[in-house]
């Protein structure tokens, strides 16, 4: 199964959705649960063989265009790809052929972030992506979405400028665009501008990534989007910008000045986001904030995955537990109450799974982030992850207070797609694959 | 074995939740009989031959690419003595008590599954698993009370005492590489220290060692009896397991002790159990409702325990443990009671009750002997236990923990009559009421049984707890089955049993000689004088604020409540976080700059690193 | 330990609880005496105590309420006399070697929680009202009274009764621990809490006479009050054995033989009869305290005292 099919698929049927407007949803959705096939395929290919590469075009790399999918791209590229089938049927009938376009768009630009191994490409992909979920906010077309996306605009694209500007730093040193390639010469380059370029391709990404202080567009973005569009949000995109932030900083950065400004940037970002969260009152802001929380601790995990083999597990768990455990709570946000059973199995699963209960993913990713933090010998980072746990803790404790045995007014469809992605966290928490595909080497690290 | 009692309470949870209440009591009760069995059968391995089918003592539980090891320990089997039999005594008494299954059967079936694996861990990762799986399925049996205050403070609280566990178990792994319990040296410097005081403090939280009690009197007064009856008896238990485990197992008040050369640590920890004991006995008989007062009586009596682990000597230990046995059984009858009452009369408040004695005299009885026990009446095992502890204080010299802790016990004796009269005896308010159904009174009988064979020979309780002793490297007492001999002096039960029977002779003699008639109250000093005023409902019952005066005098002290504390902890809390939500001021424009600082700042630190 | 020595044993109990029964029914009565010549009254004979025992065993009629409240009869008199047996008197240690302290101060809260059981199922709120001020007076005066025993018990190093007044007697009178200065306090601080346990005067508000009608035994009559009458006579002479055992050597002054035995006997009769002559005398001086104005004399002025003799005594001891 060729990777590029993978981005492929839903860029072309994306664009021939306008063609057969009535049928758009539904082809959607056919090229969706496709795309999940082959992702699935993809995930098992490299769970037994490792690394998978693929040269599209013919030309060797460094001039041609490269796919690379390791441990970490494999499992996200299933991530995204299944969550969003099951999103998308959750989302039913709010989606027209318009929604489904720009839906497909989102998610193979996310999914290109991830698997390709060529900084431009990731910059193309972040592009296709940052513009759809620009419309995707915009699209409950009431004054909130239109501000969301708004400033979710403004920021992303001065992002893009960044990302930008960093790829063409390093291009104008290395003359390559290779992931692979520019890690293994980066020694070479011009000390200054290296760092200008790391520091523009952080904060590009980080735009993407929510990271504080880059994260202005988020509360206002999640708020206005509805629930399935903030969903897909908190699963795809952001999860891929957290990817390409990895990427670049394990692999093409793996330096110990890079090392801690990420802590750094990952611990505040962590506080920040719990305490904001702590006093909201409007649902879909809270878990705006308490997204912005968890994208602190999965950068924590990234910056320590430089030193420690537990961090990089650390990471995948977190990944998968934050996908799964918000983006059920972005859909339970469109209504304010879970009545029946499912939405309740809903609440309760997503909350022990975001507080990182076990046999929760989250918990594996707490244990092994803490494990890491332990070895390196940090009792501070230790301690404040312990508090906005706490703080995370109460909030948490007083959403499912407001919100539980409330009236709710979801189709069965969407209940009980909300429940298969709750129940994500509890399988991966459960199943030894992201342990497995944690124990394999990322792609390009060396020893770690 | 192991995974075969673990696998089947798992699978009864999932498929107690889709059937009906009364099939789901069933199957609950049902599964809880393997592991009884076993419990039994693995008595064999510490000199107590009940059974032998030889059943198999260790697993590993592969789970997200690692495995998870258990193994039944000495003092595993000692504290699983203690939960597990709870269990099948509550499914039955829920048996009735239940008008629908809406969650409460799955959860209390994790509840015990996590329970058991905590006990059983192997290794810390296993322990503190399992300790997480404890807190949500607990937590979400207090979550069906839809109380704001219970369940926040559960959530709240329960992460917090994970974080000190976990905070505890990082800093030993740091220093051992290691999670296995039998290769974990806990070294003695300020790290180790740290490690062994947030665990503690962990532990406490779940056992309600004041000050960090708050969440008790919330969640212990609003949530389902039957699942307070498990939580107050068998699961506070656990905390002080994992005291045990790391105090004594572990050695952790030896580094204590090596660390302060001074002063002794433990001591502390004595003097929050004695303070936890006496203050939660005053508060206690100032409740008017019975969960509440149940709840702080469960704190002062959980107090007695962490007063004897802190101790720490063969005396104090032995107590303590006896102590936990006899509080799981005898809190657990007085929440079904408790229940049992509530439910046929739908009150909590003391003030309102009255006179359901009469009426439902097997719940009065099991009440009666269970607080008997409680106020640690000579001759039962509540006797012994208190005993063995306030000659340790004795034999320590502990002259601050030794008043304290007896005018405590003192103090039972005034919540003990404050249900005993206020609920069960006085102005017979409920005339028309039945006695609870056979299944809640068949379950709080079978509870009671296990105290009355320790009541008869405190002996067995020591040698039980022997290995569990001996495993955390304290001395057993010199004792046999009736006798326990101290330094200090010794306690018979026979000959205080003999002499019993001696002194009730007389009694009985002036009782059966003499005939009696039987009246109903009314009879007697209302003299059918002032039925209009009975009628129009003019309380007979002196209930409403029974102790008055003192409470006049300790309420005051007691004003603000330790909650308040943290509740401004938690205002604190919020001013920061209305602070930080204000750093999003919603312009994008202030969101650009945001940016560029962001961009700025990294590029100086790129330059100054 | 064989069966004869068993059935010696009972014999010896039982003989003592019969003495101690007679002397406290003779104290009954002299302590009216007692107090009548103080009131400058001449008061009921002193064989009264007997009189109204007889009269209130031998009635007609005896009104019960149930099963619980006949507990009252059965639990105050086993409870009392199960309390003696474990004293020693007069240097008959009777079982004081299979107990110790802990437990004769459990066993004198039987009779209570019975005497409390009986008259909760009675259904009077007055004598509802009557058993909430015996449980707070309880609570008030055991404070005082559990510190200055710890005193004796950390000075002694044992808990058991027979075990101190053993250490006391060794070098006769001047070996008592009232003639060790910090117990001098203490003995002082516990004979405050004996007036309470005595409920004598300032302290007898749970009974209060003439307030509410006569508190917790107001349904009592019949052998159910005559059994309330033994057991408040029995436990006279428990209350102030327990404190001629702490603080008065027990009343042992000498050793071995038939003749010491006899001699001990009169010796902690006198004593006995002295503190409780002196509670009495205290009884006719005060006037009654409120049940609050009890709690704060015990628990403020006593209980500092106490305190104080319990660190003077732990200070001498490390």
């Amino acid at each position: 199964m060729h990777p590029v099919l993978l981005i492929a698929i839903p860029l072309l049927v994306a664009f021939i959705i306008p063609l057969f407007k009535k049928y758009g949803p539904s082809i959607a959705l056919g090229a969706l649960a496709l795309n999940t096939g082959i992702s699935i395929a993809l995930f098992s290919v490299v769970y037994s063989t490792g690394t998978v590469h693929e040269i599209i075009a013919g030309f060797a790399p460094p001039i041609g265009i490269f796919l690379a999918v390791d441990s970490l791209s494999a499992l996200l590229a299933m991530i995204i790809n299944l969550f969003a089938l099951i999103n998308f049927m959750a989302i039913g009938k709010a989606s027209e052929y318009k929604f489904s376009m720009l839906y497909l768009l989102a998610v193979a630009g996310s999914t290109g972030i991830v698997i390709t191994g060529d900084i431009f490409n990731m910059f193309v992909f972040f592009e296709i992506t940052a513009v759809a979920s620009y419309a995707l906010v915009a699209s409950r077309k009431d004054k909130k979405s239109m501000e969301g996306a708004i400033k979710y605009m403004i920021l992303g694209s001065l992002g893009s400028i960044f990302i930008l500007i960093g790829i063409a730093l390093i291009y104008s040193q290395l003359k390559s665009l290779n992931i692979y390639d520019i890690a293994s010469r980066i020694s070479t380059m011009d000390a200054k501008i290296k760092w200008a370029s790391v520091a523009m391709l952080l904060t590009g990404i980080g735009v993407e990534a929510e990271i504080f202080p880059l994260n202005g567009w988020v509360p206002d973005a999640y708020q206005g989007a509805s629930g399935g569009v903030a969903s897909l949000l908190s699963f795809g995109p952001s999860k891929a910008a957290i990817y390409a932030i990895a990427r670049i900083m394990l692999v093409i950065f793996p330096l110990q000045k890079v090392y801690y400004l990420v802590l750094t940037i990952g611990v505040i970002t962590l506080l920040i986001g719990e305490l904001a969260a702590l006093k909201q009152e409007n649902v879909k802001r809270m878990l705006a904030y308490s997204s912005i929380g968890q994208m602190g601790l999965i950068t924590i995990a990234i910056a320590m995955g430089m030193n420690e083999k537990n961090a990089i597990l650390a990471i995948f768990f977190l990944m998968v537990s934050h996908a799964s455990s918000k983006a059920s709570l972005f859909l339970l946000s469109d209504s304010s109450g879970m009545g029946s059973a499912a939405t309740k199995y809903t609440g309760i699963v997503s909350v022990l799974g975001i507080v990182g209960m076990p046999p929760f993913a989250g918990f594996w990713g707490k244990w092994y982030l803490l494990m890491a933090a332990i070895n390196g010998n940090m009792l501070w980072v230790i301690v404040l992850i312990f508090f906005s746990g706490i703080v995370e803790a109460a909030y948490f404790a007083r959403y499912l207070h407001r919100y539980y045995g409330n009236e709710e007014s979801f189709s069965r469809l969407t209940k009980y797609s909300m429940a298969v992605l709750a129940t994500m966290s509890l399988i991966f928490g459960l199943l030894p694959l992201i342990y497995e595909m944690g124990l394999k080497t990322l792609f390009g690290m060396g020893g770690v | 074995m192991l995974d075969i009692i673990l696998a089947e309470i798992l699978v009864a949870a999932i498929i107690t939740f889709f059937v009906g209440r009364k099939l789901a009591a069933i199957i609950a009760m049902a599964v809880s009989i393997l592991p009884l069995i076993a419990l039994l059968d693995w008595a064999s391995l510490y000199g107590f031959n009940i059974i032998h089918l030889g059943i198999e003592k260790s697993i590993s539980i592969p789970i997200a690419g690692v495995s998870l090891n258990l193994a039944i320990t000495p003092l595993g089997w000692f504290f699983a003595l203690m939960i597990i039999p709870l269990f099948p005594a509550i499914m039955l008494f829920s048996y009735s008590f239940y008008k629908k299954n809406d969650g409460f059967y799955p959860f209390m079936l994790l509840a015990l599954l996590s329970s058991i694996g905590i006990i059983m861990a192997k290794d810390m990762l296993t322990f503190f698993l399992f300790w997480e799986m404890m807190s949500w399925s607990s937590f979400l049996l207090v979550y069906r009370s839809r109380d704001k205050e219970a369940v926040m403070s559960y959530f709240i609280f329960s992460s917090l005492s994970a974080f000190l566990i976990f905070l505890g178990i990082l800093i030993i792994y740091q220093q051992n590489a290691s999670l296995l319990l039998s290769s974990i040296n806990i070294e003695s410097n300020a790290y180790g220290v740290v490690a062994i005081i947030s665990l503690i403090a962990g532990f406490a939280i779940k056992s309600v060692l004041m000050p960090l009690h708050a969440w008790a009197p919330y969640v212990y007064s609003k949530s389902d009896e039957p699942f307070v009856a498990f939580l107050a008896g068998g699961l506070s238990k656990l905390g002080y397991y994992g005291m045990f485990l790391i105090l004594f197992i572990l050695a952790g008040a030896k580094v204590l002790e090596t660390y302060f050369t001074n002063l002794s640590p433990n001591y502390i920890l004595a003097v929050f159990g004695a303070l936890s004991a006496f203050i939660a006995t005053l508060i206690a008989f100032m409740q008017d409702d019975m969960r509440k007062l149940l709840a702080y009586s469960s704190i002062g009596q959980l107090g007695y325990i962490a007063i004897g682990f802190g101790i720490g000597t063969p005396l104090a230990v032995s107590g303590a443990l006896f102590q936990a046995f006899n509080h799981a059984f005898f809190k657990a009858v007085l929440f079904l009671a408790a229940g049992a009452v509530a439910y046929r009369t739908g009150k909590w408040k003391i003030s309102e009750l009255g006179g359901v004695g009469y009426r439902m005299p097997f719940t009065f009885m099991a009440t009666l002997f269970a607080i008997f026990t409680l106020a640690a009446i000579p001759i039962t095992s509540g006797f012994a236990a208190k005993w063995l502890l306030y000659e340790s204080a004795i034999d320590a010299k502990y002259i601050f923990v030794a008043p304290i802790m007896l005018i405590a016990g003192v103090g039972a004796f005034l919540y003990s009559f404050r249900i005993l009269y206020g609920v069960f005896l006085g102005e017979n308010r409920y005339p028309n009421i039945k006695e609870a159904p056979k299944s809640m009174v068949a379950a709080m009988f079978i509870l009671v049984m296990p105290l009355l064979i320790f009541l008869i020979f405190p002996g067995y309780m020591l040698d039980m707890m022997h290995d569990a002793l001996i495993s955390g490297n304290i001395a057993t007492l010199n004792h046999n089955a009736f006798v326990i001999e101290t330094s200090l002096a010794s306690y018979n039960t026979i000959a205080v049993i003999v002499a019993l029977m001696i002194a009730l002779i007389p009694a009985i003699l002036i009782y059966k000689t003499r005939k009696h008639r039987v009246v109903d109250f009314m009879d007697n000093y209302l003299a059918g004088e002032l039925p209009e005023l009975y009628d129009n409902k003019i309380s007979m019952h002196a209930a409403s604020r029974f102790y008055k005066p003192i409470e006049e005098i300790i309420g005051p002290y007691f004003e603000p409540g330790t909650m308040s504390y943290y509740m401004a902890i938690y205002r604190g809390l919020k001013a920061i976080s209305d602070a930080v939500r204000k750093i999003y001021t919603g312009k994008a424009g202030d969101y650009a700059i945001y940016v560029t600082l962001f961009l700025l700042i990294i590029m100086g630190w790129f330059i100054w690193m | 330990m064989d069966v004869s020595a068993i059935m010696i044993k009972s014999a010896v109990v039982i003989a003592y609880a019969f003495i101690g029964t007679f002397i406290g029914l003779l104290f009954l009565g002299v302590g009216r005496k007692i107090v009548a010549r103080v009131h400058n009254r001449v008061g009921p004979p002193f064989y009264q105590g007997f009189i109204d025992v007889a009269k209130l065993l031998s009635k007609k009629t005896n009104i019960s309420h149930g099963w619980i409240f006949d507990l009252a009869l059965l639990f105050s008199i086993s409870g009392i006399l199960l309390a003696f047996a474990f004293l020693p008197v007069g240097g008959i240690k009777l079982l004081s070697t299979d107990g110790d302290a802990f437990l004769v101060l459990y066993l004198l809260a039987i009779p209570a929680l019975g005497f409390a059981l009986g008259a909760g199922a009675s259904g009077n709120p007055n004598a509802g009202i009557g058993v909430m001020r015996a449980l707070v007076m309880m609570l008030s005066y055991e404070l005082p009274f559990v510190i200055t025993m710890i005193a004796l018990m950390i000075y002694y190093d044992t808990t058991s009764i027979a075990r101190i007044v053993e250490l006391q007697s060794v070098n006769g009178i001047s070996s008592w621990a009232i003639f060790i200065p910090p117990f001098m306090l203490a003995a002082a601080v516990a004979d405050m809490a004996l007036q309470g346990m005595l409920m004598e005067q300032p302290f007898d508000i749970p009974v209060a006479p003439h307030e509410i009608a006569s508190g917790p035994m107001v349904e009592f009559g019949g052998k159910y009050l005559g059994t309330l009458m033994l057991y408040k006579a029995i436990s006279i002479v428990v209350e102030t054995t327990l404190f001629v055992d702490f603080f008065l050597g027990g009343g042992v002054i000498m050793h071995g033989g038939i003749v010491a035995n006899i001699a001990n006997f009169i010796v902690w009769f006198v004593l006995i009869f002295i503190v409780f002559t002196l509670s009495l005398l205290i009884n006719t001086a005060f006037p009654r305290f409120r049940i609050e104005q009890a709690f704060t004399f015990y628990w403020k002025y006593e209980a500092i005292l106490a305190t104080v003799a319990l660190i003077w005594v732990y200070w001498m001891v490390i």
